[in-house]
């Protein structure tokens, strides 16, 4: 009798537990399927506009604090970036002209080229954190596992930087909410496998889109860690996200120069 | 015109308080002029150090390499080529080395910065050796891989002591971000301000934080037996490179660290090498020289038209007092010449003595400064000195130019005065009374 009890516990656990675990390792078609839900739920089809607050700290320095505002046309991969305060910065902006990120400094009036790795303002935030990667498309993808991120259920994803991709790092480590699809924690490698930097996802929020006729997802703070430089932080918060058509230059560089006047 | 000069030294002589004190005003000018100018040759052997040291060969092949056009990277794809065409080519090469180039955020446990960083062979790197003096660990174990070796200054802003491990970041070749971490092996003595942005490590430590290969370098640096020959060796190097293959950028005098906005804009691909001195690869820093050369001028230039006013008033005071003296002369046949030509040796000698007497007192201040070692306490007066010790080099000749302009500015400024003791009347001198 025991020894019937005990095969049919096997039995019902082997049940239970096999689609537990088929689920938890998601096949490769499942993976770019979700990552492109994931891609695409944080785009419009057409224009975006919004303010972008970001907060550095750095060891032995004082905080520093920018107000901004980026647009971004979404199907033809344009971006801009705009410093709105301190005073001292307003003006100055970055602008991506096709693969390039050229920077605008009203001080002086010139443009420099600078690439995606810049760090937007001499902080820790790059322009993937206002303009998101396209994470399907650019990158191959490994499933690492099911977790538990806090009180979340997450999937764990390592992706790999395709040739030509325009990630800063070559490396990233994803967990995304299973239930939402939130992205909720991203940490970017160097080549060499180092740990760059830490990002957490705490809050997200949506609009509807009149032109795509659905909601757009955006991450409403991003807290980034610094890993090599451990005490450094930054805080970027999101707001006031405004999706109506843009002006047809303002991904121009004489659109960025007229504001900074 | 032995009379002549035996009554000039004793009207010498004679002046007493008066000759002394502008005997001493010259020796004062003149040691000036010779500290300034052992202090201006020290900050361009000082600049010629440091650049030959620390970034530059007295000659420079280096380049660009573009994967797309708006994409440049300070390398020599083909270094290896361009070592063996150099060293087959070059007359009166001393040695030749190549050393890779980078930008990067060197981060420790306290704190970063961002440094430019040299990839180099510490075998073959003579000047090197030679120039620096290893406070702590040993520069040899540069030999070993993924190494560093920091200036004072640097492991000060690092806080980092021998042993201790710095990690290296900066962007790869293709794109991406790349980390290497290196062990600091040595720590050395400052070699002026361009030692606070310069890191050294060994050629595969760079190569693999940028993803390099093996035959890739830098720059490619000839140092001369006659640096001052970097301008025709250059003119004598193009033509052979071009008849190998390679592309040459225009000309440009600056240091190539300045070159990147301008290659990126440029509309060409893959390598185009570039040819400078080490005048042009420490260009930046030569307004220093300009500066210091036109604060100096300007200061002598002061200081002598003090002395010229000084001169002229003591001369003609002089023969104010002498004019019953200058009457007897002419009276006794002294001709106008004469009485013109003593005066001027009078104001020759006392400029010959004075100059001497001070061009010998700043020999002699300037190897006492030298020999003690005397440490720039301010970073801001390093930086402009181009070194953390005060250094002035003597230089023979300035020394003797110094104490000839001496003399003959004190000769030119008793011109006026002698002519006018030579124009005296006798029969009017005679009767001058006082």
């Amino acid at each position: 009798m025991k020894a019937r009890a005990f095969i049919a516990l096997i039995v019902f656990l082997a049940a239970v537990a096999l689609p537990m675990a088929a689920f938890a390792q998601m096949t490769p078609e499942q993976m770019k399927a979700m990552l492109e839900r994931v891609d695409d739920r944080q785009r419009n089809s057409g224009d975006y506009k919004a303010l972008a607050y970001i907060e550095q700290r750095e060891k032995n320095k004082n905080d520093v604090f920018f107000e901004t505002v980026f647009y971004r046309r979404d199907n033809s991969e344009q971006f801009l970036i705009l410093f709105l305060k301190p005073r001292t910065e307003a003006g100055k902006g970055y602008l991506r002209i096709e693969k390039n990120l050229w920077m605008y400094d009203p001080a002086t009036g010139k443009w420099e080229r600078r690439t995606e790795r810049e760090r937007i303002g001499g902080t820790n935030s790059r322009s993937q954190d206002f303009d998101p990667l396209y994470l399907a498309r650019d990158f191959t993808h490994e499933y690492v596992g099911s977790e538990k991120l806090g009180n979340f259920d997450v999937h764990h994803l390592k992706l790999k930087a395709k040739p030509g991709a325009k990630a800063s790092d070559p490396l990233i480590e994803m967990w995304i909410d299973k239930v939402t699809e939130n992205t909720l924690k991203q940490q970017d490698f160097a080549l060499s496998g180092r740990l760059m930097r830490t990002s957490y996802y705490p809050k997200w929020d949506k609009v509807f889109s009149e032109v795509k006729k659905a909601e757009v997802y955006y991450p409403k703070e991003i807290r980034i860690f610094d890993e090599v430089e451990k005490e450094n932080r930054t805080t970027v918060l999101i707001d006031s996200i405004d999706l109506r058509p843009l002006e047809p230059n303002v991904f121009t560089k004489a659109w960025l120069e007229a504001k900074s006047r | 015109m032995g009379t002549v000069f035996v009554i000039a030294l004793r009207n010498l002589a004679q002046g007493g308080r008066r000759t002394i004190l502008l005997g001493l005003a010259l020796a004062l000018v003149t040691l000036l002029l010779v500290l300034l100018d052992a202090l201006a040759a020290g900050l361009e052997s000082s600049m010629l150090r440091s650049a030959t040291t620390l970034s530059s060969g007295h000659v420079n092949v280096g380049g660009f390499f573009k994967v797309s056009s708006g994409q440049a990277s300070p390398t020599v794809a083909e270094g290896a080529r361009v070592r063996q065409i150099i060293e087959r080519e070059v007359a009166g090469q001393d040695y030749v080395i190549d050393r890779l180039r980078g930008w990067a955020r060197a981060v420790s446990e306290t704190g970063s910065s961002w440094f430019a960083l040299a990839g180099v062979d510490i075998r073959e790197e003579r000047g090197l050796k030679e120039v620096l003096q290893i406070v702590e660990g040993r520069l040899e174990d540069l030999g070993q891989p993924n190494t560093v070796m920091l200036f004072e200054a640097q492991a000060k802003r690092l806080e980092s002591k021998i042993g201790d491990s710095i990690t290296l970041s900066a962007p790869t070749m293709g794109g991406v971000n790349n980390t290497v971490d290196v062990r600091v092996v040595a720590i050395a003595r400052d070699v002026g301000w361009m030692s606070a942005i310069s890191l050294f490590m060994p050629k595969d430590t760079v190569r693999n934080l940028y993803q390099m290969r093996p035959e890739a370098t830098g720059a490619v640096q000839i140092y001369l037996k006659d640096p001052e020959r970097g301008a025709e060796v250059i003119e004598k190097l193009k033509p052979v490179l071009e008849s190998e293959g390679f592309r040459l950028m225009e000309s440009d005098p600056r240091p190539f660290w300045m070159k990147f906005e301008t290659v990126a804009g440029q509309d060409w691909v893959n390598q185009k090498l570039d040819l400078t001195t080490w005048k042009e690869e420490v260009s930046f820093l030569l307004w220093i020289l300009t500066g210091f050369n036109a604060l100096r001028w300007s200061l002598l230039g002061v200081l002598l038209v003090v002395i010229v006013v000084g001169i002229m008033n003591a001369m003609f005071m002089s023969i104010r007092e002498r004019t019953r003296e200058i009457g007897t002369m002419r009276a006794i046949g002294m001709s106008r010449g004469a009485v013109q030509r003593m005066f001027l040796v009078e104001a020759s000698s006392l400029g010959v003595i004075a100059a001497l007497i001070g061009a010998l007192c700043g020999v002699g201040t300037a190897l006492l400064v030298n020999a003690a070692h005397i440490k720039i306490p301010n970073e801001a007066f390093q930086a402009i000195l181009m070194n953390d010790v005060l250094l002035l080099a003597l230089k023979p000749m300035n020394v003797v130019v110094a104490v000839l302009v001496i003399t003959f500015v004190t000769c030119l400024a008793a011109f006026a005065p002698a002519r006018r003791a030579a124009r005296l009347r006798p029969i009017g001198a005679l009767h001058q009374v006082g």
